[in-house]
């Protein structure tokens, strides 16, 4: 009990997949199943185009060599559709299956591309032990990865600008999605939230680029990072016991000096004021800004406004 | 995506392993790919129709099944499953790279060559290219916390209290860890409070497990978190505009529209701090019109104390 299309949607693709150079379309008509009326068969070889391409097939429309006047066909190049065995072991494709269940992201199903590498692999009644809230999907998360991962520079409106970017890199902090890229028209590097980009991200033209090597994050920003201010570095201190948590927060490569009491000095890069702002104050009487000048000035006379 | 389409991409990647493993068992192809032994009969029958023209016998793809096991031969154009599209990529690194990002996750185990071999078909570099923060911990206390979890036994915490700015040894029932919003919190009853509180794990400064076990463990569906009744006190203040997302971030009991454009709200308060350190972010933008004497200064006695700091 097999469905004609089914069968046929197969054997279109093992066609292109199989033709060195591009197939017309009567060519195609003629080997497979498709109705023998023109309309009919445009009709149904378009669905057909479009399922393929629903899925992530690479079908490409090209000039068959040769053929004047021009005429358009098609094929599946082989190298952009097989994936390359990533040679998974068993406990490593469990290993993924079970951070799969564990961590979603709405909206984008994990089982298809775990189908892909090898299928499900139990995983042994192991258990991750911490129940994740499912990560909030962005309708440019994927192609916005796709970007990232061929370095093709993007084009996207955000803040009112249109803007080319060179996405180097995509985060999840504090329940939201940022990318991180080079800006072509603010020429510098910036940070941008996902559910502020208007509309959809469009691939630019252009060569790719080459992201920098030097990046290497590790752990997360904090929000005092996620601006697009003059950078500046602010050395805080923060009492023995709001210590701990602070360096839960900032990560312990950011001390500079560590007291007897347990107080502790950080260096903190700055390019959101406002949001450090908050960071110290959160710590109430507990920490105090003591350079540069003008954040510490800066949290006096905030101080001062508060009624 | 119709029917016909997921069936499809089952059998794209499907038709490949079976071909590679040279006879595998039905039982485990039906585990992997997710379907009954009848289905897979099913879903197998078609590929006896696909092939090359002229579609003769010998062009057609052969599926064998004898016994437990099944072949199939001359399946070369399929003999790589497809790419993973964008978006399946990005799911399943997500997933990889947050629970690598987990306290005490260790790089080298299973999960992080895994995630690191996709990586690398996918021509990135994991690290480079994503990173996802559930929410940070000690790795200790996390273990303890889940060891506590699954064992239903008490733990005893050295926890820092926000909101009242207070550090307090408690005994807590752990009942489940979870991440939201960028922390790790962990659901517990409080043995000090007498009720169901939340912690966040990167404020517990040591966990150690008690002897104790615990069996009520009835998880609501609601998170405990500040849930103000009629005790609490109140407080009324009037926002700018520019701070009016404190409406929807605090458990605000009523807001009305002043005739110069600010909000008029009142809010429960649940300990001093808490208000103290709203006053302080919101600075020039909120002013208190209405409160007990204590709660009414608690921002401008805040300031006073920070600035005494600063000489």
């Amino acid at each position: 009990m097999s469905s004609p299309k089914l069968e046929r949607l197969l054997n279109l693709t093992a066609l292109l997949l199989n033709a060195r150079t591009p197939l017309t379309a009567e060519r195609i008509q003629r080997d497979l199943d498709y109705p023998e009326d023109l309309s009919a068969f445009r009709r149904a070889f378009e669905r057909d185009k479009d399922e393929l391409r629903a899925m992530g097939i690479p079908l490409r429309v090209e000039p068959v060599p040769g053929r004047l006047p021009e005429v358009d066909g098609y094929r599946i190049p082989r190298e952009e559709y097989a994936l390359r065995d990533p040679g998974l072991t068993v406990d490593e494709l469990a290993a993924l299956h079970l951070a799969a269940s564990a961590v979603q992201v709405e909206g984008l199903p994990t089982t298809e591309g775990l189908l892909k590498l090898g299928g499900l692999v139990a995983d042994g009644g192991q258990n991750l032990g911490v129940q994740v809230a499912p990560l909030p999907a962005d309708p440019n998360l994927g192609r916005l990865f796709g970007a990232v991962s061929s370095r093709s520079p993007v084009t996207m409106r955000y803040h009112e600008v249109d803007r080319k970017v060179d996405p180097y890199r995509l985060e999840f902090q504090r329940g939201r999605w940022y990318l991180t890229g080079y800006d072509h028209l603010r020429a510098e590097e910036r940070n941008y939230r996902l559910d502020r980009i208007d509309g959809a991200v469009t691939l630019a033209d252009g060569p790719s680029f080459s992201p920098p090597s030097t990046a290497v994050p590790g752990r997360a920003r904090g929000a005092w990072e996620l601006g697009g201010e003059e950078p500046l570095i602010a050395r805080v201190r923060i009492g023995g016991p709001q210590a701990h948590w602070a360096l839960q927060h900032v990560g312990p490569d950011h001390v500079v000096e560590e007291g007897e009491d347990g107080t502790v000095v950080i260096e903190l890069p700055v390019t959101n004021r406002g949001a450090f702002r908050s960071f110290v104050l959160s710590f109430l009487e507990h920490a105090e800004v003591l350079s540069p000048p003008e954040l510490r000035d800066d949290i006096v006379a905030w101080l001062g406004s508060v009624r | 995506m119709s029917g016909a389409a997921a069936k499809m991409q089952r059998l794209l990647a499907m038709v490949p392993w079976i071909a590679a493993n040279d006879g595998p068992q039905v039982d485990e192809v039906c585990a992997r790919f997710g379907l009954t032994p009848v289905e897979l009969a099913r879903d197998l029958e078609v590929m006896w129709l696909v092939g090359l023209p002229p579609y003769t016998p010998d062009a057609l793809i052969d599926v064998v099944q004898e016994g437990d096991r099944v072949w199939i031969h001359f399946a070369d154009l399929f003999n790589a499953p497809q790419r993973l599209t964008p978006e399946q990529a990005v799911a399943l690194l997500t997933a990889g790279a947050s629970v690598l990002a987990l306290p005490g996750a260790d790089p080298a185990g299973a999960l992080g060559r895994g995630v690191a071999k996709l990586a690398a078909v996918l021509g990135v570099d994991a690290q480079q290219v994503l990173d996802v923060d559930l929410g940070g911990g000690g790795a200790e206390v996390l273990d303890v916390l889940r060891q506590g979890v699954a064992e239903r036994r008490r733990v005893h915490l050295d926890y820092y209290s926000y909101g009242r700015d207070a550090r307090t040894e408690r005994d807590v029932d752990p009942y489940l860890v979870h991440a939201e919003d960028g922390s790790l919190y962990l659901l517990g009853h409080c043995h000090l409070a007498g009720g169901e509180r939340r912690f966040r794990v990167d404020r517990i400064a040591s966990a150690s497990l008690l002897e104790a076990t615990f069996t009520d463990r009835e998880i609501p569906s609601e998170r405990a978190v500040f849930q103000p009744d009629a005790m609490d006190p109140r407080v009324v203040i009037d926002l700018d505009a520019t701070a009016a997302w404190v409406t929807e971030a605090y458990p605000v009991e009523s807001v009305d529209a002043q005739p110069d454009g600010r909000l008029r709200v009142t809010l429960a308060v649940a300990a001093e701090p808490w208000l103290a350190r709203l006053l302080l972010g919101l600075g020039p933008q909120a002013t208190i019109v209405e409160g007990r004497e204590e709660l009414a200064s608690a921002g401008a006695r805040a300031a006073a104390r920070i600035l005494a700091r600063y000489g």
